[in-house]
């Protein structure tokens, strides 16, 4: 009987030969034509999350009240990472710093992409996927804005930017 | 598992950047089919997946090169270690396999069949909607299964390793079992091709992945065969200190180990092991700080670890701590006569290497001295490496962790709560080593009474047994720092 998904989530993986291996695929997809690697790397992210919830997830609802310790400790569940978060209400942004993000280390001359684009689709996915699932009205749905700094652009951290909308509002 | 076996499958997985196992599975397979949304061909979708994760580990070899130089240089002992590689590429223990030996007629190395229970990388695989990638529609009984990419690490980590150690054979991993295919297990063969053998290899697969019309960029294994690395000093010492020999090292007593540092002493320096004991007569107080400063300086050459960890502030602090308290414990509560053994384990390690005016000058030294003089040059070779032992004071501290009742994790943690939350791990790493080092202050007794009968591997293990001896009490503390360690670094 091999493993089971549920058993993978007890344990930990060396990311180090992966996260390359995400900016040799975009390279990949460069060269043969993708323009919209971006894209594809959120989407990438999105269907992680698709799969992840059924094994895990951090809680039940997601409002303004606790969106902040849910991002943190899925980052940290998931990704081994110890974010740093701001919500700015007037924009309806959230935006998250990573000082070690598992996604970038390393900038490369001809790739002009983060590897963190599919955290973005990850962490607005879960977020969402959580909310669906939430009859609470003031539950929060997030979508992934951009990446504003990144290890992957030569910055001395990863910045995510997140939108985000309460309830039904739109 | 050999000791170094098991170091380097604790360093490789202490010190890389980790997260959940899940995720990393989940990615590997996004990354399939995006490969596979570019070719729209599940078979050739495969052969690029090879040849990502072929590049991506090669990156990473690049990257921390020093790491393999001291991995045995022969294809058969590359396999050996094929644990460590697991452990390199994918950072997990390898669980539950089998391997056999497939003799093979008119060449100089047998192939060799591995087999593994699970896959981390099959886990579930087919479980979710997600799991779009369809391995129905891979008719080739040559292709290879889900765990290509990992295949293609292995074999470029392996390979790389040859590469290093100047190795003229080359590995071929190639995946013929894949439990998301259906296989009972995941099993992989592993042929060792010579020079001319490998180029054809390589050739046929470029010519492979050509044909599937995506576009890739230059052949990385023609690089692969005529890139030279640059000689350094870890190059002049492979031979002497490889990995594995140091395992061969440990089984012989204390009168081999005498006749091979001679055999060092003659063959590097090119002078006879008195002569050159005799530059330090009438100095041995400088020549044993010297082995402080050396021993301390050897252990770096590791990776340039010590260094390293020691340019963080932090680190440097509590190293430069525990080393001012192991200074005094070792003075304060270690009884004279275990000192004294040290000292006489000294003395019957220079007799008969050294000149006999030099061994009595030695003789003349008491226990304490040549603590001191260890420590002192220990102590220069730490402060060369960045600790500022006049900066530092005692602090003893402590704080459990207090975990939320909802689960969650609180985003709003200051960095002093983010160091504070990592005190109770850096309290057990001083514990573990402090009690590390009194099991070892046992071994110089065990040494002097057990040299005669049965050499240095029956005093390690004197007490019952491999895991149960000396030996198995110092792994297992070490398995305790290197776990304090990861929980530190999440």
């Amino acid at each position: 009987m091999n493993f089971s998904r549920k058993e993978l989530i007890e344990t930990d993986a060396t990311m180090n030969q992966m996260r390359n291996a995400i900016y040799i695929l975009t390279r990949l997809m460069e060269k043969n034509g993708i323009s919209d690697s971006k894209d594809h790397l959120r989407r990438m992210g999105q269907n992680i999350a698709k799969t992840y919830i059924n094994y895990w997830q951090p809680t039940n609802i997601v409002t303004i009240n606790n969106i902040k310790d849910v991002i943190t400790t899925i980052y940290q569940k998931v990704m081994n990472s110890v974010v740093s978060l701001e919500i700015n209400e007037l924009e309806r942004e959230i935006r998250v710093q990573d000082y070690k993000c598992a996604l970038c280390k390393y900038q490369y001359a001809d790739i002009e992409i983060a590897g963190c684009e599919i955290l973005l689709g990850l962490i607005s996915e879960f977020i969402s996927l959580i909310s669906k699932e939430s009859s609470d009205p003031s539950s929060i749905t997030l979508e992934p804005y951009k990446v504003n700094e990144s290890r992957a652009y030569g910055n001395k951290s990863c910045i995510q930017i997140f939108k985000y909308k309460i309830g039904k509002e739109g | 598992m050999g000791a170094f076996q098991w170091l380097m499958k604790k360093i490789t997985k202490v010190f890389g950047r980790s997260t959940n196992a899940l995720f990393y599975t989940l990615l590997y397979r996004e990354i399939l089919k995006e490969v596979n949304e570019i070719t729209n061909n599940e078979e050739e979708s495969l052969i690029i997946l090879r040849e990502i994760g072929k590049r991506s580990a090669y990156e990473s070899c690049e990257r921390h090169s020093s790491i393999f130089k001291f991995m045995p240089g022969n294809p058969k002992k590359v396999l050996d270690y094929f644990e460590i590689l697991w452990v390199v590429v994918f950072g997990r223990e390898l669980e539950d396999y089998t391997y056999e030996e497939i003799p093979k007629e008119e060449s100089k190395y047998n192939d060799y069949i591995l087999k593994i229970k699970n896959c981390p990388i099959c886990a579930g695989y087919g479980q979710d909607k997600e799991d779009s990638f369809d391995f129905n529609k891979v008719k080739d009984d040559k292709s290879e299964g889900l765990a290509c990419g990992l295949c293609g690490m292995l074999e470029s980590v392996a390979n790389f390793i040859l590469k290093t150690k100047r190795n003229d054979y080359r590995i071929q991993i190639v995946e013929q079992k894949c439990i998301a295919r259906g296989g009972e297990c995941l099993q992989f063969i592993c042929k060792i091709h010579d020079y001319k053998e490998w180029k054809e290899l390589i050739s046929s697969r470029t010519e492979e992945r050509i044909s599937t019309g995506i576009y890739f960029e230059e052949s990385l294994e023609e690089e692969e065969i005529v890139q030279e690395t640059k000689l350094d000093i870890i190059d002049k010492l492979q031979d002497v200190i490889s990995i594995d020999k140091l395992e061969e090292y440990l089984d012989e007593p204390l009168e081999s180990i005498k006749e091979r540092v001679s055999d060092i002493i003659r063959d590097k320096l090119n002078m006879e092991p008195e002569h050159f004991f005799d530059y330090f007569r009438n100095y041995e107080d400088d020549m044993i700080r010297i082995i402080g400063y050396l021993g301390t300086h050897i252990l770096n050459e590791y990776g340039g670890f010590l260094e390293k960890l020691l340019k963080n502030e932090w680190f440097a602090k509590v190293f430069g701590y525990l080393f001012k308290q192991l200074k005094e414990m070792t003075l304060l509560f270690i009884p004279l006569d275990v000192i004294r053994d040290y000292n006489n384990l000294l003395v019957s390690f220079l007799d008969n290497l050294a000149p006999p005016e030099m061994v009595e000058n030695v003789k003349l030294f008491t226990g304490k001295d040549t603590v001191n003089f260890l420590f002192e040059g220990a102590q220069i070779a730490l402060e060369n490496f960045g600790i500022d032992f006049s900066e530092l004071k005692e602090n003893v501290w402590e704080e459990l962790k207090v975990e939320r009742e909802n689960g969650l994790i609180s985003s709003d943690i200051s960095t002093i709560d983010k160091t504070r939350e990592k005190v109770p791990q850096i309290i057990s790493i001083i514990q573990e080593f402090l009690m590390i080092i009194n099991d070892i202050l046992t071994l110089p007794i065990r040494i002097l009474i057990s040299e005669s009968h049965y050499g240095l591997k029956t005093a390690i293990n004197s007490v019952v047994s491999e895991e149960e001896g000396l030996y198995g009490s110092i792994r297992e503390r070490f398995d305790n720092i290197f776990d304090q360690i990861q929980e530190i670094r999440k």
